[in-house]
């Protein structure tokens, strides 16, 4: 019963969230909203038992992906916007769509729901060590293939937002190395009361 | 039903999805608000991943949430990315004048 309560409790904030993300005129209260969001998904996810993925959703999109966003709204100084209400043109669509997804839930609640019907199985390993087991020895090559693409994404990233500007001048090491110190540097000599000809 | 299944994560999840795709068709002019609704999609996969593999017992799903977060991770970036040159040359944000990237 406590976990039936908690759960509606979360899933209601998470719902009201996630419509105040859409609904909201300001971009930076939507990016809040979504930090909101994801928060209480990550109660959502504790609560169940998987600590572990609840506690990365945390870190990945609120420390990162929520805090990118909220720079790039406040670095592009948007005008705020109302919402463009021609959901008239969308009615037969919708319409559609949620029928069909009405259609799938009906089945899905009333007919497969023999399988599911299972209640949480607490294990003697605990969450982290289940998904380290699991992460490091079957998922290996996609484990690196994960950390391949986000090595792409931020060389990616920078190729894409990186300003070429002429006029900087800029450190050439080859040309650096090819000198020598007497090409740079000339011991003289200078007479007292005459100073120093550049010229030769 | 006075415990917790799978069906109310499953039903969670599909009208958070339906959110997302609901703000996909409604916010025609603000970019950073497909993108955000593009991650609110992404939660509801991963909220459907995570549940199914508590209740099914399987540890697989919650590896594969962590993929699905790597992956919407480099997406916000790109995305962001993007955004932020196109800004740079046009100065705005609007997508129905997007079409015009590929002249």
């Amino acid at each position: 019963m406590f976990l039936l309560g908690t759960f509606y409790l979360f899933a209601s904030f998470l719902v009201m969230t996630c419509i105040s993300v859409i609904f909201s005129k300001n971009p930076v209260n939507s990016v809040l909203f979504l930090v909101l969001a994801f928060l209480n998904s990550t109660f959502l996810f504790i609560l169940i038992g998987a600590e572990f993925v609840g506690i990365i959703l945390a870190i990945v999109y609120i420390g990162a992906v929520a805090i990118l966003f909220l720079f790039v709204v406040m670095m592009l100084d948007i005008q705020i916007t109302s919402l463009m209400f021609n959901i008239k043109r969308y009615v037969p669509l919708a319409i559609l769509f949620s029928s069909i997804i009405l259609a799938e839930i009906i089945y899905l609640t009333v007919y497969k729901t023999a399988k599911s019907q299972k209640d949480i199985i607490v294990r003697s390993e605990n969450n982290t060590e289940q998904i380290g087991n699991v992460l490091y020895t079957d998922y290996f090559i996609d484990f690196q293939l994960s950390g391949i693409v986000l090595l792409l994404a931020m060389i990616g990233a920078i190729v894409l937002t990186h300003v070429y500007r002429p006029t900087i001048k800029r450190q050439n090491i080859n040309k650096q190395n090819m000198t020598f110190a007497k090409d740079r540097v000339e011991l003289m000599k200078p007479k007292s009361g005459e100073g120093i000809n550049s010229d030769d | 039903m006075t415990s917790l299944t799978y069906n109310h994560f499953f039903i969670l999840s599909l009208v958070v999805f339906m959110i997302g795709c609901f703000g996909l068709f409604l916010n025609r002019r603000n970019m950073i608000l497909i993108l955000m609704c593009i991650e609110i999609i992404l939660l509801a996969a991963n909220i459907n991943f995570v549940s199914a593999s508590v209740f099914l017992n399987d540890i697989n799903g919650q590896v594969f949430s962590i993929f699905i977060l790597t992956i919407a991770a480099a997406e916000a970036a790109i995305g962001l990315a993007i955004l932020v040159i196109y800004f740079r040359n046009k100065g705005e944000i609007d997508v129905t004048k997007i079409n015009q990237l590929k002249d």
